[in-house]
């Protein structure tokens, strides 16, 4: 509550519904529950739903965990393409400390070809933002590109299903939405159509066609 | 006792009754309250009039609000599950606009959709989805997901991770997140905050607006078909940058410093001592670099 004229808030009236506003604010809510009708009904019926569900039988508690687990494994299992026998996970000291050991060697060796790499491709990346020919990275954002017109092309499809059954300011704004990305779209392929050998064109093309299946998608949720 | 509200959910089925249209505040009357067991899962749907969700510190929520003539308020659920909303008409008609005010536990994670009404919340995490009405969230939350198909979006917020999309609406990042993936159609996108650690900002034909310094370790990637990318950064920034444009102009403020390649349409620049790496590229819309 800030003055005299506005209403107690939403914490205000509940606190004081049960009993658990701090002693020194209670004087000035007191006071203005005696001037204000509204929140002084407001929190009389709080305070009389609050103790009709107090005077309601506790729901039931559920059943301990322990009891739970067996049926929650039970299903884990099922679900498995191999089950885990039961002796399973009992290695001896031996084969756990072998297995372990292997497993920092691998993981440690996992780590160094990542670093190696990681440098490699900081080093490549210097110069990716600008046009080059590297075949590796055409391919990869051609890919990408593909990827998502195959998606977007899909999604569309669904669009057309569902167009009569979407709001009105819905088919408005896809629609909208639609023309603008396919403008982009018939501009990059026509440039990529001059400049087939240009990685920035294709990440351009790749990251509209993304817009685009964003777009669809969002589509899925406006029914 | 902290708990506002024992559950017993046919009690306050009937007791609702008695209150609905009584009990007013500036929210509006009460319309159902019901206890809450953490984590708490809320689903919600207005077609049309504003929604306002509230975290608190309670273990209960609390329902206010407006409903229009003729619309039909609905809740149900449990302690740990709820669902509310205003019902659609089975045969098509529009909606009249009702407005609702929702208090939840802080932490809830929610899922609400609205086509016309705009959602403002705080402290609650989530998927927030939206036709044509805005959304502006705050506070803290552990995720945060919004799509518009046209509306504003003002996020303010502090999370490891957010997912925003827009069409032709504007989208405003600020508040403190992490990841970033955030992007618009024809709308504008701004980006104000300097605690992302991983930015992914795009847009088709609205501009793209970064101001700050990124954090150090920062990767971010810019791109832009017809649009404008436009970065403000402080004297002080440090980073590496990779700017390219297919037709497009590059325009670098700092003519200070040399760039380390350069060619008409593509300049890399290394502010500072390098701590971030920032890529931005358009195909035919001017990219800018300019010191605060």
């Amino acid at each position: 509550m800030t003055n005299a004229q506005s209403h107690l808030t939403e914490e205000e009236r509940h606190a004081h519904a049960e009993g658990s506003l701090p002693a020194e604010q209670l004087p000035v809510i007191e006071t203005h529950l005696l001037g204000c009708a509204e929140c002084a009904d407001d929190v009389a019926r709080i305070r009389t739903l609050m103790t009709r569900i107090h005077d309601a039988p506790a729901p039931a508690a559920p059943p301990p965990l322990d009891e739970l687990w067996p049926m929650i494994r039970t299903r884990i299992e099922a679900s498995k393409v191999v089950p885990l026998s039961p002796n399973a996970i009992r290695l001896d000291g031996r084969r756990r400390a072998r297995r372990i050991g292997s497993s920092i060697m691998m993981t440690a060796a996992v780590v160094i070809a990542a670093v190696v790499l990681g440098v490699r491709a900081r080093s490549h990346r210097a110069a990716s933002d600008a046009p080059n020919t590297e075949p590796t990275s055409l391919i990869a954002v051609a890919d990408s590109a593909h990827a998502f017109e195959e998606q977007a092309q899909t999604l569309l499809n669904q669009l057309e299903l569902q167009r009569s059954m979407l709001r009105p300011e819905a088919v408005v704004a896809i629609d909208h939405d639609l023309r603008v990305v396919d403008s982009a779209i018939a501009e990059l392929k026509e440039a990529i159509a001059h400049d087939p050998n240009n990685p920035a064109l294709r990440r351009l093309l790749a990251s509209s066609y993304r817009q685009k299946v964003d777009v669809l998608k969002r589509v899925g949720n406006a029914g | 006792m902290r708990i506002a509200f024992v559950s017993a959910g046919l009690v306050l089925i009937c007791a609702a009754g008695a209150i609905d249209a009584q009990g007013t505040s500036a929210d509006g009357p009460l319309l159902r309250a019901h206890r809450a067991t953490p984590p708490l899962g809320l689903k919600m749907f207005n077609p049309a009039g504003p929604v306002r969700l509230v975290g608190w510190d309670k273990d209960s929520v609390v329902v206010r609000g407006h409903v229009a003539k003729g619309e039909k308020f609905y809740f149900y659920g449990n302690d740990s599950s709820m669902k509310l909303g205003i019902d659609e008409h089975v045969d098509g008609r529009s909606n009249a606009p009702s407005d609702l005010v929702v208090y939840l536990p802080k932490g809830t994670k929610v899922s609400i959709k609205t086509v016309t009404g705009d959602i403002v919340a705080s402290d609650v995490s989530g998927w927030f989805y939206t036709v044509s009405g805005s959304v502006r969230l705050s506070g803290s939350a552990t995720t945060i997901e919004v799509q518009s198909m046209s509306g504003n979006v003002d996020l303010d917020v502090v999370t490891p991770w957010v997912h925003a999309r827009t069409g032709d609406g504007n989208l405003l990042v600020r508040g403190a997140p992490q990841d970033v993936d955030a992007s618009t159609i024809s709308g504008t996108l701004s980006i104000a905050s300097p605690t992302i650690a991983r930015g992914q900002f795009g847009s088709v034909s609205g501009d793209v607006h970064y101001a700050g310094s990124p954090a150090a370790g920062a990767i971010f990637d810019f791109s832009n078909h017809s649009g404008a990318i436009d970065l403000l950064l402080a004297k002080s920034v440090s980073g590496v940058f990779a700017l390219s444009s297919v037709v497009g102009s590059i325009e670098n403020g700092f003519t200070g410093v040399r760039p380390i390649a350069a060619t008409s349409h593509s300049v890399r620049l290394s502010l500072g001592r390098g701590g971030a790496q920032v890529a931005a590229r358009t195909f035919k819309g001017t990219i800018r670099l300019r010191p605060q």
